[in-house]
């Protein structure tokens, strides 16, 4: 009884000391494993981007340009690292984080349940919504959400987007047909396929300016509102503290606004492009 | 056939023509009638070189970008699928019970999944598993300036490497079933003559398929792998949706921020078809050579 | 003897593979959720059998495919009697038809199709998804069946002319049954390439097995056990096949 008494008292004097040494070594494990610390090892950010216009396309000469290309290079450079831009399917985005095909999503993604279970998202950075354009012949006179909410409609998405869930949402009576690509669904509606187009603010206003005597905008505010945000990896709260934390400064600093007016509320940008 | 082919122009030529001619004036008419298509064709020429408005120089742009991310991964995944279907044709000819058994699991996986689901397959799962443990990316980083241009001339950079080799790998483990099956024949296509006549001259099996055999299973598959290669020029427009930047992702890249869907499409088409078409008639061309020839 | 050999060579192997399959399984630092799969084949409600949307991605797939075989043998006869026909005009279409096809990808011919054709000529998404895949089809089963023609013997040709049947009955009744014989493997094979291609149709929103896949993948992350599923549903359809081929194959040579 005297012995194992001593025996226990002993591996506890002895477990004590391990317990709070592993604590220890888990966190700078924890640290030397965040990916704040690989970027600053490997000196580049690989960030994990889609084509969305005006988050993120080419330009004339195949140069990326774009708000969350301008906000990713800022990143980088304030972290002292060059970026590196990893395109990737939207639809499969989020499994190529998940399997470390970069370190970083800044690709205007909408923080949501869903996602948040799979991966984690840093605090909003920017708000986007859901808005829609349509085709002025097929949908003639639609006004509302309800009388898109109907078997005989036929709405494009992009698949994978929180477009298409927000259409599933509102229209769940619909025809959804799914593109990989943004410019497909696009090039359905002004083609006459489709009666509209759901997608995020501000492009479905953008696009029918550019096709007025085509396309109009049936609802004058955005349907939904959503929170954007970085999305990485679970488990490495360094790179989350750091993300916030960056975030936090551009929003006080105006640097966020900036490139929101410039990218949203603009055109400006356009004769980049074309 | 008995009925030789005629040399002169009929009525029923003028007919058909005629039948052609009708339709392609229709379709057009209905493109910019109905359509209300505006073609912009001017633009294309600055999506192929583009003068650097800092340099002054000409520089290649998207289009002529992808071709060449094309033509990289088609001649990596051919040389890849080359060596991997030699092994496995040369296992399902002549290899023991197991060597026959692995090749025919291999062709006949390979061949029955479609190429779209096997790179989607591969891109995540497999290269997810080894590539990343590699870091080619970083190891590329690594390099001074020049070799890590080089590295990005012929296979590509570091952002883009990994999913650049997973995609080639994809596409040899695809054609390297199909060159398989073309080792294989061109292996079971040498006459039995061959063997008892290397053997009765004191041959060792190993020697007599190193020096008769196999020389004359490559002069027999020679032409099918050409025309392999081609294929896999052509299925290499697949990876566009694991994002390599190849041709058809640089075209759909395009058409995304220009809208100019007609114009690039016909371009991509016309690019793959002068390629692939300029390189079957040197192949035929060869081949009828080599024929008479012989 | 040799049988024996086989067998237990067979079944090393199959042992060998599903060690492997099964240590790299438990190996991967993947939160694998099978049970996730199921209800997306098919479910029980109340007793009553519904399928998943797989299950209607597999239909929709046997569908087009179905579809396509048919109308791309009628193209390919056609054409391959365009290119053997005395007239230039018919042999020129036919070949400029034939490599155009054969020279493209496949994909581009889906887009182009899909994007650039279909709007002017108002088609529909899955009747444009038919057109492109047929004709695809089609210039292959061409030279098929047209290298079948070519390989029969012209004494056949010399010795039904001689005897003074027309040009329309020696096609139907010498010609065909042979060239069928010759043929068919190699049509059959095309068909089985025809399901494999039907995947690419989903790039332009059509729902067949793929694009579900993609679908289910793109809402759940299911990511490998999705497209594994997907990979085995091709593969049973394909070598569900195969099977059938070769069954008729061996009932032609046995016939021969």
């Amino acid at each position: 009884m005297k012995k194992s008494a001593i025996f226990c008292i002993l591996s506890l004097m002895l477990l004590i000391p391990i317990s709070q040494a592993s604590a220890g070594e888990l966190g700078d494990q924890l640290a030397k494993e965040s990916i704040v610390e690989k970027i600053q090892r490997d000196k580049v950010i690989r960030v994990g981007m889609s084509t969305f216009v005006p988050w993120a396309m080419k330009d004339k000469q195949g140069k990326l340009i774009g708000f969350e290309i301008d906000v990713a290079r800022q990143l980088a450079e304030d972290m002292g690292v060059e970026v590196e831009f990893v395109p990737t399917a939207w639809s499969g985005i989020i499994p190529a984080l998940m399997t470390g095909k970069f370190d970083v999503i800044i690709g205007g993604m909408g923080i949501t349940p869903k996602r948040n279970l799979k991966v984690n998202f840093t605090m909003p950075y920017d708000y986007s919504g859901m808005s829609m354009v349509a085709h002025q012949k097929k949908a003639e006179g639609f006004s509302e959400l309800k009388d898109f909410d109907n078997p005989d409609v036929h709405i494009a998405v992009r698949m994978g987007t929180t477009a298409e869930q927000a259409a599933r949402k509102f229209f769940p009576k619909a025809n959804l047909r799914l593109f990989e690509n943004e410019s497909q669904a696009l090039q359905e509606l002004n083609l006459g396929r489709v009666h509209a187009v759901v997608s995020s603010a501000p492009m479905p206003v953008f696009h029918a300016l550019k096709y007025p005597d085509k396309l109009f905008v049936p609802l004058k505010e955005n349907f939904t509102k959503e929170p954007i945000g970085f999305a990485i990896r679970k488990g490495d709260p360094d790179a989350l503290n750091y993300f916030n934390n960056w975030i936090i400064n551009m929003h006080a600093s105006g640097f966020l606004k900036e490139k929101k007016a410039f990218w949203f509320e603009s055109r400006e940008w356009e004769a980049l492009v074309k | 056939m008995l009925n030789k082919p005629a040399s002169r122009w009929t009525l029923v030529d003028l007919a058909v023509i005629s039948a052609v001619a009708a339709g392609v004036i229709f379709f057009f008419v209905r493109m910019t009638q109905v359509l209300e298509y505006q073609w912009e064709w001017q633009a294309i020429p600055g999506y192929f070189l583009f003068r650097d408005p800092e340099t002054g120089h000409f520089s290649a742009n998207m289009l002529l970008k992808g071709f060449g991310t094309t033509l990289k991964l088609s001649v990596w995944s051919m040389i890849l699928g080359f060596i991997l279907g030699t092994f496995s044709g040369i296992m399902g000819a002549k290899g023991g019970t197991f060597g026959r058994m692995f090749s025919r699991f291999y062709v006949e996986t390979v061949r029955n999944i479609p190429s779209l689901v096997l790179v989607i397959l591969f891109y995540y799962f497999v290269s997810s598993q080894f590539l990343d443990a590699l870091g080619l990316d970083q190891w590329i980083r690594r390099l001074p300036d020049s070799a890590a241009r080089g590295v990005a001339f012929f296979l590509a950079g570091a952002g883009q490497i990994n999913a650049f080799v997973s995609a080639a790998c994809a596409l040899a483990i695809y054609e390297g079933a199909y060159i398989s099956e073309i080792v294989r024949g061109g292996i079971n296509g040498v006459s039995k003559g061959q063997w008892e006549a290397a053997w009765s001259m004191g041959l060792s099996q190993a020697q007599t398929f190193r020096l008769v055999i196999l020389p004359q299973a490559f002069r027999r598959t020679a032409f099918p792998l050409a025309g392999q290669f081609i294929s896999t020029i052509k299925d290499s427009a697949i990876v566009s949706v694991i994002s390599v930047q190849e041709l058809t992702f640089q075209g759909m890249e395009l058409m995304a921020a220009t809208f100019l869907t007609f114009e690039i499409w016909i371009t991509i088409t016309l690019l793959y078809f002068t390629l692939t078409f300029s390189l079957s008639r040197t192949i035929s061309f060869f081949e009828k050579h080599m024929a008479i020839r012989q | 003897m040799r049988h024996r050999q086989h067998l237990i060579a067979a079944s090393v192997f199959t042992v060998v593979l599903v060690l492997t399959v099964v240590i790299g399984y438990r190996n991967l630092s993947y939160n694998w959720q099978w049970y996730r799969v199921a209800p997306y084949f098919f479910s029980f409600e109340q007793g009553q059998f519904m399928p998943g949307v797989l299950l209607q991605g597999v239909w929709v797939t046997l569908k087009i495919s179905g579809i396509s075989l048919i109308l791309s043998l009628i193209i390919g006869t056609v054409s391959a009697f365009a290119r053997l026909s005395p007239y230039l005009s018919l042999r020129g279409l036919a070949w400029c038809y034939v490599e155009t096809i054969r020279n493209t990808p496949l994909l581009i011919q889906i887009f182009v199709m899909y994007f650039v054709i279909s709007p002017v000529l108002d088609l529909s998404a899955f009747t444009s998804a038919v057109i492109a895949l047929s004709l695809f089809e089609g210039a292959y089963s061409s030279e098929i069946i047209r290298s079948g023609i070519v390989n029969i013997p012209k004494g056949q040709w010399e010795a039904s002319q001689s005897i003074g049947l027309p040009t329309s009955v020696i096609y139907l009744k010498v010609i065909l049954p042979q060239m069928l014989r010759q043929t068919l493997p190699m049509l059959a094979g095309q068909s089985v390439s025809l399901i494999k291609d039907s995947a690419l149709v989903s790039t332009i929103s059509i729902y067949d097995l793929t694009m579900q896949g993609q679908k289910i993948v793109s809402e759940t992350f299911l990511t490998f056990e999705i497209w594994f599923v997907v990979a085995l549903c091709y593969l049973s359809m394909t070598a569900t096949l195969s099977f059938i081929v070769r069954k008729i194959e061996s009932r032609i040579r046995f016939v021969q």
